[in-house]
Order: C-alpha cells, then structure tokens, then sequence
C-alpha cells in the first residue's frame, strides 16, 4: 500500500462528519480543533476516530496560552498527551499568542509584544511544551489588531528567532499574515521571506471581515483573491509544504470547501509548473 | 512584584483587564494606525471577548433562548459572562454555571422555569459527550439462572443523569423551534417529577420516571441488589407485586439502553 501524499487538507467539522466519513479520499489530510475533542465520549470521539481510520490527521489547539505568564497547565497538558496518543496526529500545532492569565481563560487569541524578554519567556516554554509532548510543536502566527509600542522585533523576527531558538516548526496562517499586514501596514511578503524555509510545516487559509479601517479574522467568509495571491507566494517560497483552509462560522456544504481547496490545488500547480518550466527547457 | 511598566507581565495583566472593563490603561500601551485609532481596534477584543461567550451560551442553551428571547437572553448571557470568567481551555465548559447562577441571581431567580430548562439543557449536553459504554442486551439478564438474580445488581451508563423539575422542561424543551424566540411557555407540573437523561448511543435522550420507578433507579444507581430493588418498589405495589413490577422496571432500563452491566455472585446459566 502506497503512502498518499499529505498535500491539502480540510479543519474536521461536526457539520461534514457524515459526508467525510461517506466519501473517502476527496481531500488527503484533515485538521482536527483538540479541544473539541478533550472530551469522555460520545458522538465528537466516535467521530474523531471514525475519521482518523481513513484520514492522516493533525491536531490544532487554541488553548496552550504558550506566550502566558501563568504557569503551563499542566492538566491540558495531559488532556492533549492522551488526545495525541489517541489520534497519532502527523503534528501538534498552536498559536504565538496568550489565551488568558490569573488561571482565567478569554478563547482569544491575544498576541504578545515581540520584545526580548516575550521571545526568552516563549522559548523556554515551547521546550517545556516539547519534552512533555516528546515531539516538535507548531506554533501559527495569529492575526492581531494592535500593536505594542514596547515591540522591539517585528513579529516576523520573533518568529523566525523563536523557531531556531526553541527548535519548534512554524504553522504560516497566510490569511493571518494577510489581515495583520494591513492592520499593522507591514510588507506581508516580508513577513513571508523572513520564515526560516525549513521551518515551515504547514499553511493556513481562510476567510476574513473587512470592516474598511481593520480586518477581522473571521473564518466566516470564502477566500479573497488577494489571500490566494499570497498564498501564491508562499508556495513559490514554501514549496511541497500541506495546506488546508480553515472555516469556523457560516460553514457551507462540504462540496463548497472541496471546490476551494480545488483552488488552492490549482495555484499550486501552476506554481510547480513555473518553478519547473526552466528545467524542462534545459532538457529539450 | 514586577514593577517594570513594559514587562510581559505588566502588559499581560493590563490587557486582561481591559478586555474584563475593569481598567483602560492598555490604552497607552498600543498604538493608533493611520487607519484607526487604538480604542477601535481594542474594541475587536473586548467586543470579541463578550460576543464569542455568548455565542457558546446559546449553542448550550436553545431552550432557554426560546423562553427569554434574544434581549433577555442577552442580558443574563452578560450577567453570567460579568460574574464567571471562563477557566477551563475549552469553551465547551463555559455555561456549567449558569443554572446556578441565575438560581441565586436576581431576577434570573424570579423565573424557576427558566432556571430548570438551563439544568436540563445542561444535562442533555453533559449527556452528549460523556464516557462510552455499551448498553447490556435483554438476552443477557434472561440467560441467568434463578438463584442469580439474589445477588444481581447493576451499573448504570456513564452519562445518565437524574433530574427534578416542577415545571415542564423536558416537554417545552421539545418544541422550541416551533415558536418564535421569546414564546416559547413551560407549564407548572402537577407534582415534581424526576427525569432520567441518558445516552444509549450517539443521540442523548431522556423520559420522565413514575415515583416508583424512581426510588427503584436511585437504588440501582447506589448499586443495590435486585431484592433491595423489590423493596424499593414494594411500597407502590405491595410485597407480592413488587418483583414482577421490578422485572418490568429493569426490563424497560434494559430496552432503553440505560443499564451498561450486571454482577451477580451466581454464574449465567
């Protein structure tokens, strides 16, 4: 039996359980939220599994607060050991961000000040985090709505120093570093030729808000053409690297994901066949 | 203490409390862009923070949003937000506390309808994904020979639940798509009335339990054997009806998949 290659992926959804389970092989990967599954049972671990059966899976967590000054929580910890052990995930990923402190959790993603004593603070813990998982964690830029006037880095600098320092792989959000460009008015291509190439584990699509002045990172919305121009660009920097589009509210029918993930496919080939086309000149 | 006004901790705590309402001076700490000043951009948090919350309390609570209506809803989905901060990773746990909440809560505790349609809600979702186990087969009990059933006792699935509501919860609870937000009426039952709710398979379902049938229950939940389940019954029926009236209880757990084992001293025949 040939291993397929893991390529472009979907986030797993309650909405589509029945349909992925009923047609195998549309996409080649998914991506699965672990706190909906850091449950007993039930109908979320009977489809969980059910899934996994056909189906490489990642894990994706919005809760690990890795940039908190609270201690590690030791018990999600646990919690996301077991749900790994379970699932066998190809990678644990996570967000550069704190969700909370004071033992108090806001389920955001709030993003930290990119200065010296957040990158230390970071570095230490992804270690932590790492030892306990007994592998690499992925950590994904998130998209953020303001910035620190104590920032001494810019969040590409943080990133790309945190993956070298920490040994962690790096998640690219290519919507995230879309939405805070324009928030922050930063060169978005810059933030993609600053990640270290062999960093880059995986790629995030999705849809946004735009409300004229910001850009919220909605999840809620189709793709925009200038996010697949982007994305354009990082396969071009990122090649072979898996992609999967994330939708988190306003979830369409499976058949309109599997459509824009056809997108995706698309801008990756005609990317492969530019990269290639020299080369094949070379031979004629 | 740290006292360095930049630290990581510092900007941290000031960020928190501002999301909480509870101090403004993050304010300093971010900066405007050409496009929108800070407090614009703030507010994609601090709105974010209350919306997000609300939203996992009315994917929990239908029923309850079929009662109050969206302002209502509204109002005590920030009330409890204001008062219980989320601790847990999962936000699947954020409306444990709400039944609670409004029970002790004015004016949330003026309308005890509303306050048992949350607990009910509650136990439905508890029941959704609690632990697996597979429910035991009729076959099972009536492959045991007739000295095993002295010592036969039972457990219970992982996620049945028990409740006592006055009002009609379970019955309103079915028919809150049908009205508009804010119609939906819960009747006054006659007498308390216990619920079991349970999971056999995927789907979480639930009935109400006769006096009898609840005694029964809680003795076989408590781990009782099936002669203790007979006495617990024979107040209702009188000692010579009491086992047949038993059997036919267990009969009914069996077939709606409520009971997920047995032990008996005695080997199955």
């Amino acid at each position: 039996m040939c291993a397929a290659a893991i390529d472009f992926g979907l986030g797993l959804r309650p909405e589509h359980y029945e349909e992925i389970a009923a047609s195998p092989g549309r996409v080649s990967w998914f991506e699965a939220l672990s706190e909906n599954y850091m449950v007993p049972g039930g109908s979320p671990m009977h489809w969980l599994d059910r899934i996994r059966r056909d189906y490489p899976m990642a894990l994706h967590g919005v809760s690990l607060s890795i940039g908190s000054i609270d201690p590690l929580n030791e018990r999600y910890l646990d919690d996301l050991k077991a749900l790994a052990d379970r699932v066998q995930p190809m990678w644990i990923s996570d967000h550069l961000c704190f969700t909370g402190l004071r033992g108090l959790n806001m389920h955001d993603l709030l993003p930290l000040p990119y200065t010296g004593e957040a990158l230390n603070h970071v570095a230490e813990r992804v270690s932590r985090v790492q030892d306990r998982l007994g592998r690499r964690l992925v950590l994904e830029n998130v998209s953020s709505y303001v910035t620190y006037a104590a920032s001494e880095l810019s969040e590409w600098e943080f990133m790309a120093e945190l993956s070298r320092r920490a040994d962690c792989d790096i998640l690219l959000d290519v919507n995230n570093v879309y939405v805070s460009a324009f928030n922050h008015e930063f060169d978005a291509l810059a933030f993609l030729r600053a990640m270290p190439r062999e960093r880059v584990r995986q790629f995030h699509l999705a849809g946004h808000t735009h409300k004229g002045s910001h850009i919220i990172d909605t999840h809620d919305h189709p793709i925009v053409p200038d996010v697949w121009t982007l994305y354009a660009e990082a396969v071009r920097l990122f090649p072979g690297v898996p992609a999967m589009i994330e939708r988190d509210a306003d979830i369409p029918p499976y058949e309109e994901l599997l459509a824009e993930l056809d997108i995706a496919r698309s801008i990756a080939a005609d990317v492969g066949r530019e990269v290639a086309a020299p080369v094949r000149g070379a031979e004629g | 203490m740290t006292t360095n006004a930049g630290s990581l901790g510092d900007l941290q705590r000031a960020f928190q409390d501002y999301l909480f309402k509870s101090s403004d001076a993050f304010q300093t700490a971010v900066r405007d862009t050409q496009k929108a000043d800070r407090v614009t951009l703030l507010d994609v948090y601090r709105d974010g923070y209350t919306l997000r919350l609300i939203e996992a309390l009315t994917t929990d609570y239908p029923g309850l949003m079929a009662m109050a209506g969206p302002a209502d809803f509204d109002h005590v989905a920030r009330a409890y937000i204001a008062a219980h901060p989320s601790h847990h990773p999962s936000v699947r746990w954020f409306g444990k506390g709400l039944a609670d909440f409004m029970a002790s809560t004015a004016p949330y505790n003026g309308a005890p309808a509303a306050v048992e349609m949350v607990r009910f809600e509650w136990a439905l979702g508890e029941a959704f994904d609690s632990l697996d186990a597979t429910p035991i087969a009729a076959d099972a009990l009536m492959a045991l020979p007739l000295e095993a059933w002295e010592t036969l006792s039972f457990t219970a699935l992982p996620s049945l639940r028990r409740c006592i509501f006055e009002y009609e919860v379970a019955q309103a609870w079915q028919r809150r798509d049908e009205v508009e937000p804010g119609n939906l009426e819960v009747a006054r039952a006659e007498a308390p009335v216990t619920w079991a709710i349970w999971r056999p398979e995927r789907v979480s379902n639930f009935r109400s339990l006769d006096a009898d049938e609840t005694l029964m229950l809680d003795a076989l939940v408590a781990g009782k054997a099936f002669p203790e389940l007979c006495e617990a019954v024979a107040p209702f029926t009188g000692d010579d009806q009491a086992p047949a009236r038993t059997a036919g209880l267990l009969r009914a757990f069996v077939e709606g998949g409520m009971l997920a084992g047995f032990s008996s001293g005695a080997p199955a025949g």
